[in-house]
C-alpha cells in the first residue's frame, strides 16, 4: 500500500470543466458584459499580433493579472488551459523536428503561447459572466434567439468534453485503438472516426434535440421579444423588510410581493 | 371543459417513417386537481403522449384531438413539462436564471419574474440558492430545480415524464414530498412512470398503456411483476470457482477539489464468480470507484489489482474487463448488431470462424439473436441497452462492472437484465459487480451486498 502524501496531480484533478461560471464576486464580475467582451477582444487581438518575446512576456503578465483579478485560482487556470498543454506538447516538438531545435523552438513556443493568450480572455468572460448578462449584452447586437443559441452552445461544450472522455475510455476497453501511440498509425484512424466521432455526433444531435424541446416547452421563441430577470429586484426581494406576505394568485403558495 | 383540464379524443400518432402507430385510439380526460399516473412498460407510448399534450411532437401523422384548458393567468402556458433527464433541460448557468427562463419567454414583467423565481424555488425547497451555479447540484437538486422552472410559469397542467428515474431513494423521497404539497395546493398533475410505487398515496387514477393503446383507467395500482427465482441463480461457491481473488482493492483514496475525499481507504476483495451489488446514494463515489477499478481514474493512493494486473488501465485490460456505464447506448456505432458485437473480438484478433460462433452465442445469451441484422442506432432504448451488454459480454471478461445499469429500464427489463447477469458466473466464470443507487429488483441475486458510504465500503446485512 502506498504511504505518504497524495501525489501532486491530486490538486489538479477536477470534476469541474473549463470555463465554468464562478459565482463569487470580483472586480471583473462587476464589469459590464459588454466591457468585458470589448476588453477580451482587445487582449485577444494583442495576443494574435504579439510576436516578440518582450511583447509576449508583457501579454502573459497582463492576461494573468486579468485572470487572477477575477479571483480565479491557479487550479482554475490549469482546468482552463490543460487541453492547450497537450497541443503545446505536440506543436513545439513538431516545429523542432521541422526546423531543428535552434530555429524551431521559439516559433513553437510563440505559437502555443499565442493560442493560449488568445483564448484566455474568453475563458475569463465565461467564468465571470452570467448567461443572462451575456445574453443581455449580445442582444444589443443580434436577435435574442441567436444570442441564446451562442450561450447554450457554449454551456454544452464542456459536457461534450466529458462525453468524449467517457466514450474514448469505453471504446478502449472494448479494444478500439485509440491511445495516442496507436493513433500515430494512420491505419487506426478509422477507429477514431467509427468509435468516437460517430457516437459523439449521435449524442450531440440527441442533446440538441432535448435542449430545443426543453426550451420550446418553456415558451422560448413564442414572442418576438422577451423580458429579463431583474437581478436587482431579486436582491431587494432577499431582504425580508422589503417584502410583504400576500397570498399567491391561485392560492398555490404564499408569495412575497415587492413593496418597493 | 370547465372541470376538465385535459381531454383526449381518439388520438393516434405515427412517427415519421414508422410502419405502426405509437399511439392508437387514446381517449381520456383529466379533471382539475387530479393526480393521474400514466403507466406501462418502456416503449408503450407514455412519453409520446405527454409530448403530444405539450404540442412538442414534430412531424409524423396524427389523428384525433387533444384539448388542454387554458391556464387562469393569461400569460401562463396551459401545460408545463418536467423531463426525465435534468442535465439536458437545464439551460442556464445559475439557479435564478434557470427558473426565470420560462417567465422571461412569456414576457412577464421583470419584478414579477423575481417573485415567481422565489415562489418556484420555495415550492421545491431551494430557497436562498438563487445565485448558485447549477453545476454544483446533485441529480435530485437538479430535478427539483427543473420542477421549479416549470412552476414559475404557473401552468394549468403539470406533466412529469419519469421524474425520478435518475434519483436515489433520498432524491425520490424529496420529490414525492414536493408532489404531495403541489397536489394539496390544487395542482393538476399527469405523471408518466413505469414504477409508480413511491407515489401510490398521491395517485387518484391510473391510466395503463400497452402497445400504444389505453387498456385501463381506474384507481387500482398496477400489479407488480413477480420475480421468479431461476435454478441458475446458485449461490457463490468457493468449491465451484476457487478462492482466487479477481479484484483486490486496498486503501483506495480519491479526492476532488470541489467535493473533498469521495473514497477514503476503500478496501474490497472479490473472488472469481461472485455476484456483488455495490449500493450507494447519488454522489457517494460509486462511479469514481468503478473508474479506478477500470484504470480510467488514477487513485490518489491505494492499490488495485484486477485479474492479476496491478494498476490496471484501459489498454491493459482489453477483453478481460467489461465496463457498462450509464446510458450504454452511446458506445454503439456499427451498421448491424452483429458487427457491433464482433468489434471487440476482431480487435482481440480472434479467428474469423471463432468470431462468428461467439457472436451467435452471445446474441442468443443476451436474448437479441433476432436483432442481429438490425442497425443498433434504430433500436429502442431497452434493445440498445441489451446490445451494449452483448458487446462487453462477447470477449468473456473476467470481471464485469456495471454502473447504474437499470437506469431507464422498466421492471421486466430490469429483471431480464438481472437474469442474464445471474447466468454469467456459471456460464463464463465472470465476476459481476453492479453499482447502483437503487435496490436490485431482487436482492437475492447478489452473493454479497455492499454499501459505499462516507468513502468506505461495508458489507450490508442480508
Amino acid at each position: 500500500m502506498q504511504k505518504g502524501p497524495p501525489k501532486f496531480r491530486t490538486s489538479l484533478r477536477s470534476r469541474g470543466y473549463p470555463c465554468r461560471f464562478a459565482e463569487h464576486d470580483s472586480p471583473v464580475h462587476r464589469m459590464g458584459a459588454g466591457w468585458k467582451l470589448l476588453f477580451g477582444v482587445f487582449l485577444s487581438a494583442l495576443a494574435a499580433g504579439g510576436r516578440t518575446p518582450l511583447m509576449q512576456a508583457i501579454l502573459v503578465m497582463g492576461t494573468l493579472a486579468y485572470y487572477l483579478s477575477a479571483r480565479l485560482t491557479l487550479r482554475d487556470l490549469w482546468c482552463d488551459v490543460r487541453l492547450f498543454a497537450f497541443q503545446a506538447a505536440m506543436v513545439i516538438p513538431l516545429y523542432c523536428m521541422l526546423d531543428g531545435v535552434e530555429k524551431g523552438l521559439w516559433p513553437g513556443v510563440r505559437i502555443s503561447t499565442q493560442i493560449v493568450l488568445f483564448y484566455l480572455p474568453g475563458a475569463v468572460f465565461l467564468r465571470t459572466t452570467r448567461t443572462s448578462e451575456a445574453m443581455a449584452a449580445l442582444r444589443r447586437i443580434v436577435p435574442y434567439r441567436l444570442s441564446f443559441l451562442v450561450f447554450v452552445s457554449v454551456r454544452f461544450v464542456p459536457l461534450f468534453f466529458r462525453e468524449l472522455e467517457e466514450i474514448v475510455a469505453l471504446q478502449r476497453l472494448r479494444g478500439a485503438r485509440l491511445s495516442p501511440r496507436e493513433q500515430m498509425n494512420p491505419r487506426n484512424w478509422p477507429d477514431l472516426f467509427n468509435c468516437v466521432v460517430l457516437p459523439l455526433m449521435v449524442r450531440a444531435f440527441r442533446t440538441a434535440d432535448e435542449v430545443s424541446r426543453s426550451a420550446e416547452a418553456r415558451a422560448f421563441g413564442l414572442h418576438r421579444e422577451r423580458t429579463y430577470l431583474d437581478v436587482a429586484a431579486m436582491g431587494r426581494a432577499d431582504g425580508e423588510e422589503a417584502v410583504s406576505e400576500v397570498e399567491g394568485r391561485d392560492g398555490a403558495y404564499p408569495v412575497k410581493a415587492l413593496t418597493d | 371543459m370547465h372541470d376538465r383540464v385535459l381531454e383526449i379524443e381518439r388520438f393516434d400518432f405515427t412517427y415519421h417513417g414508422a410502419a405502426a402507430p405509437v399511439l392508437e385510439g387514446i381517449s381520456c380526460a383529466v379533471r382539475r386537481g387530479e393526480f393521474v399516473c400514466l403507466t406501462g412498460d418502456s416503449g408503450c407510448g407514455k412519453s409520446t403522449l405527454l409530448l403530444a399534450v405539450m404540442g412538442l411532437l414534430r412531424g409524423g401523422r396524427r389523428q384525433g384531438a387533444i384539448r388542454v384548458a387554458p391556464a387562469e393567468d393569461e400569460a401562463a402556458p396551459s401545460a408545463g413539462i418536467l423531463f426525465q433527464v435534468p442535465d439536458s433541460q437545464i439551460l442556464c448557468s445559475t439557479v435564478a436564471e434557470e427558473v426565470a427562463f420560462g417567465p422571461e419567454n412569456l414576457c412577464v414583467a421583470p419584478d414579477e419574474i423575481a417573485i415567481r423565481v422565489r415562489e418556484g424555488l420555495r415550492a421545491v425547497g431551494l430557497e436562498g440558492e438563487e445565485a448558485r451555479s447549477v453545476e454544483r447540484f446533485s441529480a435530485g437538486q437538479k430535478q427539483r430545480l427543473a420542477l421549479a422552472s416549470v412552476l414559475s410559469m404557473r401552468p394549468g397542467l403539470i406533466l412529469l415524464d419519469e421524474p425520478t428515474s435518475q434519483l436515489d431513494a433520498a432524491g425520490k423521497n424529496e420529490l414525492v414530498a414536493i408532489f404531495a404539497l403541489l397536489k394539496a395546493r390544487g395542482h393538476t398533475i399527469v405523471m408518466a412512470e413505469h414504477d409508480p410505487r413511491p407515489f401510490t398515496a398521491l395517485i387518484d387514477r391510473y391510466l395503463r398503456l400497452e402497445g400504444g393503446r389505453l387498456v385501463r383507467d381506474d384507481a387500482t395500482p398496477p400489479d407488480q411483476v413477480r420475480y421468479r427465482p431461476k435454478a441458475f441463480l446458485l449461490p457463490y461457491s468457493a468449491t465451484l470457482y476457487g478462492t482466487r481473488p479477481v479484484l483486490d482493492v486496498q486503501g483506495l483514496d480519491v479526492a476532488y477539489p470541489e467535493t473533498g475525499r469521495v473514497l477514503k481507504r476503500a478496501t474490497l476483495r472479490v473472488c472469481r464468480g461472485e455476484r456483488v451489488h455495490l449500493f450507494g446514494q447519488n454522489g457517494a463515489g460509486k462511479s469514481s470507484f468503478l473508474r479506478c477499478l477500470a484504470g480510467l481514474l488514477p487513485a490518489d493512493s491505494g492499490r488495485v489489482w484486477v485479474a492479476g494486473t496491478e494498476k490496471p488501465g484501459p489498454g491493459t485490460l482489453r477483453g478481460r474487463l467489461g465496463f457498462l456505464m450509464q446510458n450504454p447506448a452511446r458506445q454503439l456505432f456499427a451498421e448491424t448488431v452483429r458487427e457491433e458485437v464482433a468489434f471487440s473480438l476482431e480487435r482481440l484478433s480472434y479467428p474469423a470462424e471463432e468470431i462468428d460462433r461467439i457472436v451467435d452465442e452471445t446474441l442468443s445469451f443476451c436474448g437479441i439473436a433476432h436483432l442481429a441484422e438490425r442497425a443498433p442506432l434504430t433500436l429502442s432504448f431497452g434493445e440498445q441497452h441489451r446490445v451494449a451488454l452483448a458487446t462487453v459480454v462477447a470477449p468473456r471478461p473476467v470481471l464485469l462492472l456495471l454502473d447504474e445499469p437499470f437506469a431507464g429500464l422498466d421492471f421486466p427489463q430490469r429483471l431480464s437484465l438481472l437474469a442474464i447477469l445471474g447466468r454469467m458466473p456459471i456460464r463464463y466464470g465472470t465476476t459481476v459487480l453492479i453499482a447502483s443507487h437503487d435496490e436490485l429488483p431482487d436482492r437475492r441475486w447478489a452473493d454479497r451486498s455492499l454499501h459505499l458510504q462516507e468513502g468506505g465500503i461495508a458489507e450490508r446485512a442480508a
